[in-house]
């Protein structure tokens, strides 16, 4: 429904986006995070016909931007970063605007500004003047104008930049009734914005895109692929049983005092393979039974998304970092405070 | 019928020309301009004209014009609106056609001055009304060029003030040079005929004079159409 097809920009000598490529299902909720200035809005421009790419295309229920880029841009709704809109009109007829855009008929504009005032809270303020209104009302405007001309494709960026805990939420609620309606695309700089809301995760770092899959595989890649066992086994037994054939190391973690005193005899180990992308469980379970030695936890870890960008970061130092090796080289999960 | 998106973006500037104090200041200097210019000559035994009114307004467009169209353009660029104009389905000309039409409809209000001063004059004398119509549409032709060439210089900046500058320099200098020129002794005959074509001022004057030529209003529509034509190069550009 939204797809980007080697979609590259540059200002100049400047490189905002190189290369990127994804394909988002009709009806996914999909989130687009990143460090401000990786080129999340810049691929929402892209992807909305504000801006051509120096190379690729994006393509919107089929429509491409480069060829038919008129097609293209009446199948999506867009909120561009802050919500721009003009201070002097008054709501609706700041809605009726947008919809003449969309070549919307009246009786069309009629039907959508008043099933949009139900939906995105507007009926207060639906024939105030947009320039005193506050910012997350504004917001909500910004919303309702993006999905007004029902577009089977929405790009949102930033939607709850500025806003209380509690408009927050309510966008988020927005966003989520908008699942199986609408492709939706949602930037935010804030992970725990996305993270509870999205289907699929886009991370974008210095134009390129580093990931692309559901929020649970990018928090197992965080954690480095790592599986924590808790066993009843020294840590060289444990070692010696990973030895053969993974490529893996094994860490001790330290228990509580109250947790060491009840499970006297059990430890807890993490088990880190060098390649982030495996999935170790299997042959952990296998490695642990064939040495004999007695297991009665086995965990694949996630980590927070918060740690992201620390990860990026640590990523970005390193030139040659293959996407996945850059959410990798960072450090395991913090360890628990020694007993 | 589908709303035309030309027409839909002239109403929402009209709404923001009327719902601002701009227009009604520049519409009520351009008023009393008029009236200072033509109350002294409206007297027992004057020609009964409207020559001098629609000349001192039509070269007062020099200045109306850029204030009323320093902010099509730049003021979407600076607030950010045009990010979201430049994602719907309009055409970067109809963009820029729909901004003109709504700042040509507000300047035609620099009318109600003529206007007001031929209704006094049919009340007080017999005027032609030949010349006093010829003379109010070389106030719209040259009007509606210097907003053209407006709009152009506001789709180059997003800052207003220097929007208003350039408006003011691409418009005014031309006029006054090739209006200079064609008085230019030392020029040849041929050559100050065609830069007499070529001035705008020049051509305003023998509207005003009621001299009908097709070649005068073709111009005014030509130059209209390329500075239109320029705009949307320029908004096309911040689409890319």
């Amino acid at each position: 429904m939204i797809a980007a097809q080697g979609l590259s920009k540059r200002y100049g000598p400047v490189r905002a986006l190189h290369d990127v490529s994804f394909d988002l299902p009709t009806g996914a909720l999909v989130g687009l995070v990143g460090p401000n200035g990786a080129g999340k809005s810049t691929l929402l421009r892209l992807l909305t016909g504000c801006l051509r790419p120096t190379a690729g295309d994006a393509r919107i229920d089929g429509a491409s931007m480069a060829q038919t880029p008129k097609a293209a841009r009446a199948r999506v709704g867009y909120l561009p970063e802050t919500s721009p809109l003009y201070p002097e009109m008054r709501v609706d007829a700041y809605l009726h605007f947008v919809g003449r855009l969309f070549g919307m008929r009246r009786a069309d504009r009629r039907r959508r500004i008043d099933a949009l005032t139900d939906r995105c809270g507007l009926g207060a303020i639906r024939h105030r003047v947009i320039g005193k209104l506050s910012r997350g009302n504004r917001q909500r405007v910004g919303v309702a104008q993006a999905l007004l001309h029902e577009p089977p494709a929405i790009v949102l960026d930033e939607p709850t930049a500025g806003l209380d805990p509690g408009q927050s939420g309510a966008m988020r609620e927005l966003l989520v009734s908008l699942r199986g309606h609408a492709t939706v695309l949602v930037s935010s700089h804030i992970l725990a914005d996305v993270e509870r809301l999205a289907d699929r995760l886009l991370v974008i770092d210095q134009g390129a895109l580093v990931h692309d899959g559901p929020p649970d595989t990018l928090r197992r890649a965080l954690a480095g692929g790592a599986v924590r066992i808790e066993v009843r086994a020294e840590h060289a037994a444990v070692q010696h049983a990973m030895a053969h054939p993974a490529a893996v190391s094994v860490e001790p973690l330290a228990k509580t005092q109250a947790e060491a005193q009840s499970d006297a005899g059990w430890a807890t180990y993490r088990v880190i393979p060098q390649n982030p992308e495996r999935d170790l469980r299997e042959h952990v379970a296998k490695a642990l039974a064939a040495a004999g030695l007695p297991l009665r936890e086995l965990v694949r870890e996630s980590a927070p998304l918060d740690r992201l960008f620390d990860a990026l970061k640590g990523g970005a130092q390193d030139t040659n970092a293959s996407p996945a090796q850059m959410l990798a080289a960072q450090e395991p999960p913090g360890k628990e405070p020694p007993a | 019928m589908r709303p035309s998106p030309v027409l839909a973006i002239a109403r929402r500037e009209l709404g923001g020309y009327f719902g601002s104090p701009i227009a009604y200041v520049v519409l009520a200097a351009t008023a009393a301009y008029s009236a200072v210019s033509f109350l002294p000559g409206f007297t027992a035994g004057s020609p009964a004209s409207l020559r001098t009114v629609c000349s001192d307004v039509a070269w007062l467009a020099l200045l109306v014009a850029p204030a009323l169209s320093m902010r099509l353009i730049s003021e979407e660029l600076r607030s950010g609106t045009f990010e979201r104009l430049a994602a719907t389905p309009v055409r970067s000309g109809q963009i820029v056609v729909g901004k003109w039409l709504a700042a040509s409809v507000c300047y035609a209000g620099v009318l109600i001055g003529p206007v007001a001063a031929a209704v006094a004059l049919e009340a007080h004398a017999a005027p032609e009304w030949g010349p006093m119509i010829a003379g109010m549409l070389a106030v719209l032709l040259a009007g509606w060029l210097y907003l053209a060439a407006g709009t152009f210089a506001s789709a180059l900046s997003r800052n207003q003030v220097i929007a208003l500058l350039l408006a003011v320099f691409a418009i005014g200098a031309p006029t006054l040079a090739l209006h200079a020129l064609a008085d230019a002794q030392w020029l040849g005959g041929p050559a100050r005929r065609l830069v007499a074509r070529l001035s705008v001022a020049d051509q305003l004057a023998e509207l005003q004079r009621g001299v009908l030529d097709l070649r005068t209003p073709l111009f005014f529509a030509s130059t209209t159409a390329l500075f239109l034509f320029l705009a949307t190069l320029v908004v096309e550009g911040r689409r890319r």
